[in-house]
């Protein structure tokens, strides 16, 4: 397969690589091969700070791939509406976020929640806050203002796939539900969702690995900070691959734990999804 | 963003909402301290040469993968899944020993080509294909139409609007691209966008009307293509998933 | 015929693509990245602000051009944050061809490249470049095992500066803010506040820099001369973290999450003055409207730790002249620019504000001049009389892990935590990042 020889040279030999070298140690661009050969594995689970990403990351998983695919859903199925004006328009602004550079969409987030920022004036204006909060400053908040990010930048992204599934369903069987008494909720739920699991299904996989594999909202938004507090477990991989002391052995290893917990999760999810059908 | 582009940097340190009058010193700032023309256009190349090569290489594979049967063709899809987790962080090293060794550092061709096989778009193509009738395929072989010719005349023909939203998500990664490049190419003459855009953030003093006003350029091109795609978007992955 | 014209696609498909990028794109490769194969003339470097260090490179090239006429410098504009990744890659695939001749590389880096990868280095002829002519404080940083890895360029100096309209309005002047110590600074600070509402300070949550600034003001830093962290046993560290504390619970010193913020606080005027190395100026300068009311002076002084000055540094950055150089020609040019031309540095004052390192340049005229910025003071060569006093610390090679443990301690110790408990976490981190 053609396709697939690319893959294998750009992808595989580089991964088995990767592979390898997570079985080794040395700084710099010495290795040998580790004693025992797993230890940078073990060295893991006693890594307080991988632990803390690892948390993290998971924090990120669990509410924000949820929230952002039934938004994206609920988007698409208002946006597919036949009497919606200006289709084309919601459409590219909604999806105009994932668009946008990184430099600015961080810029403009890091001012809004500044601690003199817009959202402290507008809770401050309308007294529901008494004290400016510190947005950034404070973990629970900063994870908060990280996960707003991920929902403005992705949903739009997985909304169009949603959108494109919507025009296949069978009217039909919409009709059908009406006619039976069904209310718009139960007809959405009942008929549509069902018809969309398999794109649902696809998009949840796809974004439980762009949530394990999160860097840019992590690096860019906080640092990782305040203390560790927000950075995820491929930020802290860029970290001990290229700002630390490069330990590459180390760092490959933290690669191969996000790529088998990003397998086993899709593993589960196709499972659960077959299971449904 | 585009507000912040027509202001002073002083103005958008200030988080100033309002448009300001600076929009054309501003971008004669930015084409006096970087070449815009060519990031520009090496981007543009980059995304095309990318996503035309992507859109061929990956049809063909999802075409081959649902049209011919064959034994582990499972096992090598799941392969491909793999593929798509693992951090780019780890296998960044051994990528570039590889194109260092072949003499390719530095070169355009050294950002096209990694991203050229993407297992997500030939899961999509593969998918698209599972709704493509299998007998007229059997009915062109009898006919004597050879396998290139079923493929670029029954076959392409009918994914046109899988084509499309591939483009579009293709276009959009490559544009972005920006850890891979910066780390193979060392010269001025093949800079990027994003490249230009970390350029302009780099020094002591930055200054953030032409850094927004470059962001603003460089999230030009997405948009339009979008724009003019996103119709046959919507449809092409509906294909996708029967 | 089923078979074959299967295989016939395959063979297409593979082929056709693959020739196409290779045909088209590698036209375009080889040009710039290696140095020692280009002519015997041209060298290639890399730096990354047009306005800063690209412009001071294009300025030592037209000085070096005087005596060379053929002499050419290639620059390749590569951020820092991408030239770290960069070196980080070539020296980890061994592809050290691909080296620039000479590039610029951050102070606090040297260590740890240094010795994780000392073959992207070439050692720095002492006989060719002057070390003595540069504060020793700044040599110590591209300082390897004792030997010489990098020629210093930009002054990472220390100043305090402030708004002396604000000042002036609580009753006080740069001279009150002057050789003090910190226990001063902080009850004038307030005083300040109180009157004006204006805090001193700024600083990014969860940087160290003010901490670091301190210690290094008294030749202390988190790593013994072995190499071993001292976190959590080390009452220099003590006393900054305690003297940060104050600074902040104070108000005097106001705590902003990016830097972008921290810029704001001092440009938009909501905050009266910054302590940071001498490079902040051009920031500081940003604010046109606030001309004449600025001042700077020496550091305030951590009474409570031994040798404590009012000196230190944060910031700045050395050439490098690389293992694929033509080393030759390299060291020369080097030598005979930012490590002897007064005349380089006096043109590249105006131009890119960058100040120098080298001693003798702060001797000239141009750096006497009065800065009307700055009410008329001689602003730059009160710097480089700064520079020479600036105590020297040992970075360690560990110095990012340091840094980060410390301001992830910071963070928690200013939320409430513990001391002893907070600096103990961090120095385990280090240590395990050490094993």
């Amino acid at each position: 397969m053609p396709a697939a020889l690319l893959i294998l040279v750009m992808s595989f030999i580089p991964m088995a690589q990767a592979f390898i070298l997570s079985l080794q140690t040395g700084r710099g661009a010495n290795f040998t091969f580790a004693e025992p050969l797993w230890s940078n594995y073990t060295r893991l689970f006693e890594d307080e700070i991988f632990k803390l990403t690892l948390q993290n990351t998971f924090i990120y998983l669990l509410i924000q791939v949820p929230i952002m695919l039934i938004v994206a859903l609920v988007l698409a199925s208002v946006l597919n509406s036949k009497n919606l004006k200006f289709k084309s328009f919601w459409r590219t602004a909604i999806f105009l976020p994932c668009a946008v550079s990184l430099v600015a969409y961080s810029l403009v987030f890091r001012t809004i929640f500044a601690n003199d920022g817009f959202v402290n004036d507008l809770l401050l204006g309308l007294s529901l806050i008494d004290a400016p909060i510190n947005w950034l400053g404070d973990p629970t908040t900063a994870r908060f203002v990280i996960i707003l990010g991920l929902l403005w930048r992705w949903t739009g992204y997985n909304m169009v796939f949603y959108l494109a599934a919507l025009q296949n369903i069978d009217h039909s069987t919409i009709e059908a539900a009406k006619v039976d008494g069904a209310n718009a909720f139960k007809t959405f739920w009942f008929v549509t969702v069902p018809q969309l699991k398999p794109m649902i299904l696809l998009t949840a996989i796809m974004s439980t690995n762009g949530t394990l594999q999160l860097f840019d909202e992590s690096w860019a938004l906080t640092r990782g900070g305040p203390a560790y507090q927000t950075m995820s477990m491929s930020h802290y991989l860029f970290e001990v691959s290229f700002l630390k002391n490069p330990n590459f052995g180390y760092a490959s290893a933290l690669s191969y734990v996000i790529l088998i917990l990003v397998a086993i999760l899709a593993f589960i999810q196709l499972k659960v999804g077959d299971k449904r059908d | 963003m585009a507000v912040s582009a027509t202001n002073s940097s002083r103005d958008v340190l200030d988080s100033r909402l309002l448009p300001g009058d600076q929009l054309f010193e501003n971008f004669a700032k930015l084409i006096g301290v970087q070449d815009l023309g060519s990031a520009m256009w090496n981007s543009f190349s980059v995304a095309v040469g990318t996503t035309v090569l992507a859109l061929v290489v990956c049809s063909i594979a999802g075409y081959a993968f649902e049209i011919f049967h064959s034994r582990g063709k499972d096992f090598v899809m799941a392969i491909l899944l793999l593929a798509i987790m693992i951090p780019f962080a780890a296998t960044m090293v051994p990528l570039f020993r590889l194109f260092a060794e072949v003499g390719l550092v530095n070169s355009l061709a050294a950002v096209i080509i990694p991203a050229i096989s993407t297992p997500f778009l030939i899961l999509l193509f593969r998918q698209a294909s599972r709704s493509f009738p299998y007998e007229i395929i059997e009915a062109a072989r009898i006919d004597g139409v050879s396998e290139v010719g079923i493929f670029a005349r029954i076959y392409l023909p009918s994914m046109r609007s899988t084509m499309a939203a591939a483009a579009v998500i293709t276009f959009m990664t490559a544009w972005n691209n920006f850890l891979w490049p910066k780390v193979i190419l060392v010269n001025n003459a093949f800079q990027t966008m994003p490249m230009l855009i970390s350029n302009l953030a780099a020094g002591y003093v930055t200054d953030y009307g032409v850094l927004m006003l470059a962001v603003l350029l460089a999230s030009l091109p997405t948009m339009v293509i979008f724009l003019i795609l996103q119709r046959t978007f919507a449809e092409g992955i509906t294909g996708a998933i029967k | 015929m089923h078979a074959f014209s299967k295989k016939v696609t395959m063979a297409v498909a593979v082929a056709l693509p693959l020739t196409l990028a290779l045909g088209a794109c590698s036209a375009g490769g080889g040009g710039g990245g290696g140095g020692a194969g280009g002519d015997e003339n041209t060298l290639t470097a890399w730096a990354w602000d047009p306005t800063f260090n690209i412009n001071a490179l294009e300025e030592a090239e037209k000085v070096y051009q005087e005596d060379h006429p053929d002499f050419e410098l290639e620059i390749v504009e590569t951020p820092w944050e991408d030239l770290e990744p960069k070196l980080t890659t070539l020296a980890q695939s061994q592809q050290f061809g691909e080296l620039p001749d000479i590039f610029l590389m951050q102070n606090n880096a040297f260590q740890k490249n240094g010795v994780n990868y000392p073959d992207l280095f070439s050692e720095i002829d002492t006989d060719a470049v002057d070390f003595s002519q540069f504060p020793e404080a700044v040599t110590a940083y591209s300082t390897v095992d004792g030997v010489n890895y990098g020629v210093p360029f930009d002054n990472g100096t220390a100043i305090q500066a402030l708004r002396t309209d604000v000042l002036e309005e609580a009753g006080y002047t740069i001279d009150d803010f002057t050789d003090i110590t910190w226990d001063q600074f902080i009850t004038q600070a307030e005083d300040v506040l109180a009157k004006t509402g204006m805090p001193l300070l700024s600083g990014q949550a969860g940087a160290a820099d003010t901490v670091m600034m301190i210690l290094q003001s008294a030749g202390a830093s988190l790593f013994d001369d072995e190499g071993n962290p001292t976190i959590d046993d080390n009452p220099a560290l003590d006393e900054a973290i305690d003297i940060y504390t104050r600074l902040v619970d104070s108000g005097v010193f106001v705590e902003v999450n990016s830097w972008d913020e921290y810029l704001g606080t001092f440009v938009n005027g909501s905050v009266a003055g910054t302590i940071n190395g001498i490079w902040i100026v051009g920031s500081i300068q940003g604010a046109e409207d606030q001309a004449g009311k600025w001042a700077a002076t020496n550091l305030p002084r951590a009474e409570g730790i031994d040798g404590a000055t009012q000196f230190s540094a944060n910031g700045g950055s050395s050439w490098v002249v690389s293992s694929n150089a033509n080393v030759d020609l390299a060291t020369d040019f080097l030598a005979t620019t930012f490590a002897g031309s007064t005349e380089l540095y006096d043109t590249i004052l105006p131009t890119s504000g960058a100040v120098a390192n080298w001693i003798p340049a702060g001797g000239s005229s141009v750096y006497a001049e009065p800065n009307e910025f700055f009410g008329g003071q001689p602003i730059f060569a009160d710097v480089v009389r700064f520079g020479a006093e600036v105590p020297s610390n040992n970075t360690g090679a560990y110095y990012y892990e340091g840094r980060d443990a410390v301001s992830a301690a910071i963070t928690q110790i200013i939320g409430g935590a513990d001391l002893k408990t907070a600096l103990g976490e961090a120095q385990a981190n280090v240590e395990f990042a050490m094993e």
